[in-house]
């Protein structure tokens, strides 16, 4: 059967809308779901998406880029790279399907939350494409992983984290709740589509690409260019009602809604991208630094895009830039520390090869972090075990839900408020600006420390918090990856350890 | 007698933590609390010096007799630590 051109039909096929006579505008659009007030009626027909497809043309697509990853993964299989692979990069995986897969398969919820209450038909119609972008990411993302939980139960964790109480799983919740599940439509699609997706999912996702594809795994390195080519496509879904906002003099909550969103994508992704970068992937597989992968995304592309539509870099820019060259170093010693409440197992990355490489990326590092590390390996060295993992718990962030972390002998901080007769922790004086933004959106979730202070976590000692954040339930916790092979290094006495 | 967290800003660390203490301790004794979380884990130890406490951002300590009930502070307070 003869088809009709694309173009023959398109655009009369999506701007083809209703005009409610039985129920109000807002009972169609309800103002807390579809977002956007203030924009007038007839500005949503204006919306122009970027990127136009058809279902037919998605479909034949996205079957060939499918067809492509699974029969990567089939012809790989037979490699095992489960036992050949280093156990760096094995922990990038379990940390990385566990933290993205069901974020996915939430993100389409989001979509889906466009495809029905977005105002803009065109809106719509480009959402159904991202919901069904992010059911496959879901799908996808639990699949692969799925054939090494015989091998490894801590790869369970990819079906398990987010509904878990694991800390990174409150972390995560929190920030996805508030940047894709909570907001208008027409906001979510400035914080989570232009904001998180097109400036962060690119570090994760071609970032690692590329060190995957150094590592061995064309599965994941093949897997994670299809996903971010779909991210890519759908990410711009923000851009025209970012216009649009710009256009009928909402620029400053445009640009507020941009400033909270940065900052937040950013400090997750310092535990998601930022330590892997810097302290997981072998040296010798290693493409660029997290800062690096950070200036070209972020500070260069990323910026350029907000300029370019009018709008300005983030207010607490010159405290970001510091903060690339500090904060995923002190999540590092966090994460390292307290590895039993990991479902993956910690690389140290600080053998004596290492140190120097981070020395040249983060002039600095020895003099500060470096410090820390010597009084654990001095630990590891002489058997003393017990004394490295803390026999506490770290202050977490009401906002991030990050432990609150600083540069030894610099800027180590704690920036807190009392509001309503309760005391709030943040780690950095931008989480606090987030929170004065929207108290009310804010002020009654509590963080792991709450919980353990507030008696929801028994017994009250790091086995009961193990037992809550799900670890020696789903699978065991985290150790060295290597098996403290590393410290062999320092044991031969030609390296110099601080005692 | 009441149990009580403060957050434990330890200088050299790098991350703020919680140490449960008592209203009847001593700012020495809290100390001693703050330094079992950190020192000889993440700080290096220096036998032979006193450690003591101080509001955050304060430039006095706190008297090393004074009792934490004394000092005002409110549960879960920031409380900088450092070897005089």
């Amino acid at each position: 059967m003869a088809l009709l051109a694309r173009d023959a039909w398109y655009d009369l096929a999506r701007t083809t809308e209703w005009t409610p006579r039985y129920i109000s505008e807002d009972t169609l659009f309800p103002p807390e779901m579809s977002g956007g007030e203030g924009l007038p009626a007839e500005a949503w027909a204006t919306y122009d998406e970027p990127y136009k497809t058809t279902y037919r043309e998605y479909v034949d697509v996205q079957r060939q880029k499918d067809a492509g990853a699974y029969s990567v993964k089939a012809a790989l299989e037979r490699v095992d790279l489960y036992n050949k692979a280093d156990p760096g990069w094995i922990s990038i995986l379990k940390e990385h399907y566990a933290a993205v897969a069901l974020v996915e398969y939430g993100a389409s919820f989001q979509e889906s939350r466009y495809v029905r209450w977005s105002k803009a038909p065109g809106m719509r119609n480009m959402a159904t494409f991202g919901m069904l972008d992010e059911m496959r990411h879901g799908q996808i993302q639990l699949y692969f992983p799925h054939e090494y939980i015989d091998k490894d139960r801590q790869f369970d964790w990819s079906h398990q984290m987010m509904w878990s109480n694991n800390w990174v799983a409150l972390g995560a919740r929190h920030f996805f709740d508030d940047m894709l599940m909570t907001r208008g439509a027409a906001e979510t699609s400035i914080s989570a589509n232009f904001a998180f997706e097109t400036g962060f999912t690119n570090l994760q996702f071609i970032g690692l690409s590329g060190d995957a594809a150094k590592a061995g795994d064309f599965t994941f390195s093949k897997l994670i260019q299809s996903i971010q080519s779909d991210e890519a496509r759908h990410a711009q879904l923000g851009t025209p009602l970012l216009q649009m906002m710009i256009e009928y003099g909402q620029k400053d909550k445009a640009q507020n809604l941009i400033d909270i969103a940065f900052w937040r994508s950013y400090r997750l992704f310092t535990i998601l991208s930022g330590i892997p970068m810097d302290y997981y992937v072998p040296l010798d597989m290693r493409e660029s630094s997290f800062k690096e992968f950070m200036q070209e995304w972020i500070v260069t592309q990323f910026i350029k895009s907000i300029e370019d539509l009018g709008l300005s870099k983030p207010w607490y820019w010159d405290l970001f830039m510091t903060d690339l060259d500090e904060h995923h170093h002190g999540q590092q010693l966090g994460t390292y520390s307290w590895r039993p409440t990991l479902w993956w197992n910690p690389a140290a990355g600080v053998s004596p090869e290492e140190r120097d490489w981070l020395e040249e990326k983060y002039p600095g590092w020895n003099d500060t972090f470096g410090k820390v590390w010597d009084v654990m390996i001095d630990n590891f060295v002489n058997g003393r075990m017990d004394k490295t993992v803390p026999g506490t718990l770290p202050i977490i962030c009401n906002v991030s839900q990050l432990p609150i972390v600083g540069t030894p002998f610099k800027s180590l901080k704690d920036t807190s408020i009392r509001f309503e007769g309760r005391t709030y922790h943040f780690a950095s004086e931008v989480d606090r600006w987030i929170f004065e933004q929207d108290p009310e959106r804010y002020r009654h979730h509590e963080n792991l420390i709450d919980r353990f202070l507030g008696g929801q976590i028994q017994p009250a000692d790091l086995g009961g918090v193990l037992e809550y954040m799900g670890l020696g339930v789903i699978s065991p916790g985290g150790d060295d990856a290597h098996n403290y092979a590393w410290v062999d290094k320092y044991r031969t006495g030609a390296v110099a350890v601080a005692s | 007698m009441a149990l009580f967290p403060i957050s434990s800003k330890f200088h050299g660390d790098f991350v703020l933590k919680l140490v449960p203490v008592d209203t009847e301790n001593t700012m020495d004794e809290v100390a001693r609390a703050a330094a079992e979380h950190s020192v000889g884990i993440h700080v290096a130890d220096q036998p032979g010096r006193v450690i003591r406490a101080r509001a955050e951002g304060s430039d006095t300590p706190f008297p090393r007799d004074m009792r934490l009930s004394e000092t005002g502070l409110q549960p879960t307070e920031t409380v900088e630590f450092y070897f005089e």
